[in-house]
């Protein structure tokens, strides 16, 4: 069965993203056949919920944020508790009486002595330059506090460590009030990581051994599905930061070569064919600090202003005219400061946005390939956690944002975010197979069971422009590994 | 600095029964109204008004004019539904908005307010603190 079977098919049946690839690869077959074809994967954005262009700014207040994510993390709390401790009462922090044992569900704040506040900034001399990146700010006088809208409690006993929490996370704790009328932590539930629907990689496998089944008869998902069952590749890169005095455009070059697969031999080629898609997770470009300070800029500076952009475009341009690319905007892109941000206008991209393979998605972003469930952002919610609380490693983060069912606990006490009113969209409904985030320090990945047969593979991905790694995903066995392009030459 | 920001207060709509209660009692004391009441007239200020809640069961609803068609009680139950915690807060948010969200919520948001809402569309748009907070 040939390629050019399908082309008769009317437009709409195909994902957009697939038709003018596969004609292009249908043109090669005939002229060569040396030639390698593309992989292709179904695609399904689900960024829908992070996008506010239809929001209006009415002047309201962050408290809506959190009855919104309060209201629902304690429905799923209270079905989650019968099975916990099934013998004591639910209370409101208000409801509490002294000795008595209960189960109180809320929102946990964190005191924390060091938290930077903005009224320090009134204190200080303004500075152009940007204050060096803060470190952590855990001491140990940190305390728990929890809250619902009837009142808050401060948590005492030696169950909870502060420094494993942050505010914004909805817990239910087992405990009684004290004398003090502090609140003595027996035992603590977390939501749990969420449910996950099955991966179908089962069903992809048998089908790839039926010979031969007429394509008008199952259309064209089930040609598709006979071709797959081989390995797909998704690249991630992040932290590209073109424009910052570490860029080296021959790294980027090297990797956009390979990957569109004008490097190496047959091998490589062949290989670089099963990539499907690339994901770039933020911080794409790096404007020079100094622009940024307020001055006024004079006309022939302005030009060092849109260079980066414009050379980001130039390259992106050469990867979409080969595959699907989704890019992420990230805390130093030009896009909007607060979570969640919003796509990268297209004006920006005029040689890149005229294909159709170009995505530009919001941070955080979801989607799904032939699905498997994506979720991933550009790093800020764990950069956060990071600053305010403790763990192993990031990876440990990722996995607690899990079992927390939410991507950005600490917006919007730490994190920028926008004032939703009716709803929490950073709440994590359904398990995703690949969790990532971008501009990490180093590569890291692991991989995390559920209590339910979840499975989800964590990503950490290093920043490139430091590294010179990019991490390859295998959509088939969820196995990960780095492509890596070190330009030095030290030998 | 103070007579600016209350003249700010007078520029509100004032309609029906916003000087049904008597206005020399709201000027008790070191009122700074007292100042501006030969050049304006003497409405109360909202924020006067609540410091004579005690009488009415809600507060400070007789100095803050009423909405456009909607009655007393109605404006009872309104207020009763913007204070009420188990919808969330109510400020920022239009009182439909509120009551969609909250209908959308699974909290069964009493049905009489959503008439009374959608009668008069002034009470929709607002909510218990609008120019008060």
């Amino acid at each position: 069965m040939e390629l050019r079977d399908i082309a008769p098919f009317p437009t709409s049946c195909f994902p957009s993203s697939l038709f003018p690839t596969m004609r292009a690869d249908v043109e090669m077959n005939e002229e060569s056949s040396k030639l390698f074809e593309r992989e292709q994967a179904i695609y399904n954005n689900l960024d829908e919920r992070f996008e506010i262009h239809k929001e209006k700014y009415k002047g309201q207040q962050y408290s809506h944020i959190y009855f919104s994510r309060l209201h629902h993390m304690r429905n799923l709390l209270y079905s989650l508790v019968p099975n916990w401790k099934p013998n004591l009462p639910v209370k409101t922090i208000l409801g509490l009486e002294e000795g008595k044992e209960c189960i109180i569900v809320g929102t946990i704040y964190k005191h924390m002595k060091l938290k930077p506040s903005i009224l320090d900034e009134y204190s200080k001399e303004r500075s152009k330059v940007p204050l060096v990146k803060p470190h952590n700010f855990v001491h140990p006088d940190d305390h728990l506090i929890l809250e619902d809208e009837s009142g808050r409690v401060t948590l005492t006993g030696s169950l909870l460590d502060p420094s494993a929490f942050v505010t914004g996370i909805v817990v239910a704790l087992h405990g009684k009030e004290t004398s003090e009328g502090d609140f003595f932590v027996e035992d603590m539930l977390e939501a749990g990581i969420p449910p996950q629907t099955e991966l179908p990689l089962s069903s992809i496998q048998c089908i790839k051994n039926v010979t031969y089944v007429s394509p008008l008869q199952l259309g064209i998902l089930g040609c598709l599905i006979i071709l797959a069952g081989e390995d797909k590749y998704v690249v991630f890169v992040s932290g590209l930061s073109i424009g910052s005095s570490i860029f080296n455009p021959l790294q980027f070059q090297l990797l956009v070569d390979h990957i569109t697969g004008h490097l190496g031999d047959r091998n490589e080629q062949s290989i670089a064919s099963q990539i499907v898609h690339v994901v770039v997770a933020g911080n794409s470009v790096q404007i020079p600090q100094v622009l940024l300070s307020g001055h006024t800029i004079a006309p022939r500076d302005q030009s060092t202003l849109t260079e980066p952009i414009k050379e980001l475009d130039i390259l992106l341009n050469q990867l979409v005219a080969a595959m699907p690319v989704d890019i992420m905007p990230g805390p130093n892109d030009p896009a909007n400061f607060s979570l969640p941000q919003q796509p990268l206008n297209r004006c920006l991209f005029p040689g890149a946005s005229a294909y159709n393979t170009f995505m530009s998605c919001t941070n955080p972003h979801q989607f799904e390939l032939d699905d498997i469930l994506f979720l991933g952002t550009s790093g800020q919610n764990i950069d956060d956690l990071f600053k305010y609380s403790e763990a192993k490693n990031r990876l440990e983060f990722l996995e607690k944002t899990l079992k927390w069912r939410h991507l950005v606990p600490t917006a919007p006490n730490t994190v920028g975010c926008y004032p939703f009113t009716d709803r929490d969209p950073f709440l994590i409904e359904s398990c995703p197979h690949v969790y990532f985030i971008g501009n990490q320090d180093k590569y890291e990945t692991t991989l995390v069971q559920g209590p339910e047969k979840q499975l989800v593979r964590l990503i950490c991905i290093p920043k490139f422009c430091e590294t010179g790694n990019a991490v390859v995903l295998n959509l088939r066995n969820l196995e990960c590994h780095t492509l890596s392009f070190p330009t030095s030459l030290d030998l | 600095m103070a007579s600016s920001g209350l003249k700010n207060f007078y520029r509100q709509k004032k309609k029906g029964g916003v000087a049904k209660r008597s206005s020399n009692r709201s000027f008790a004391g070191k009122s700074p109204t007292v100042s501006l009441s030969h050049l304006v007239d003497p409405v109360p200020s909202p924020l006067h008004g609540t410091l004579l809640s005690s009488r009415c069961s809600g507060a400070g609803r007789d100095k803050v004019p009423l909405a456009a068609g909607i009655g007393e009680e109605e404006d009872e139950k309104l207020r009763q539904f913007d204070m009420d915690m188990r919808y969330g807060p109510c400020i920022g948010l239009s009182r439909t908005d509120r009551w969609e969200r909250a209908a959308a919520m699974g909290l069964n948001p009493p049905a009489e307010v959503e008439t009374i809402l959608l009668k008069s569309s002034a009470a929709a748009s607002g909510c218990l603190w609008d120019g008060r907070v």
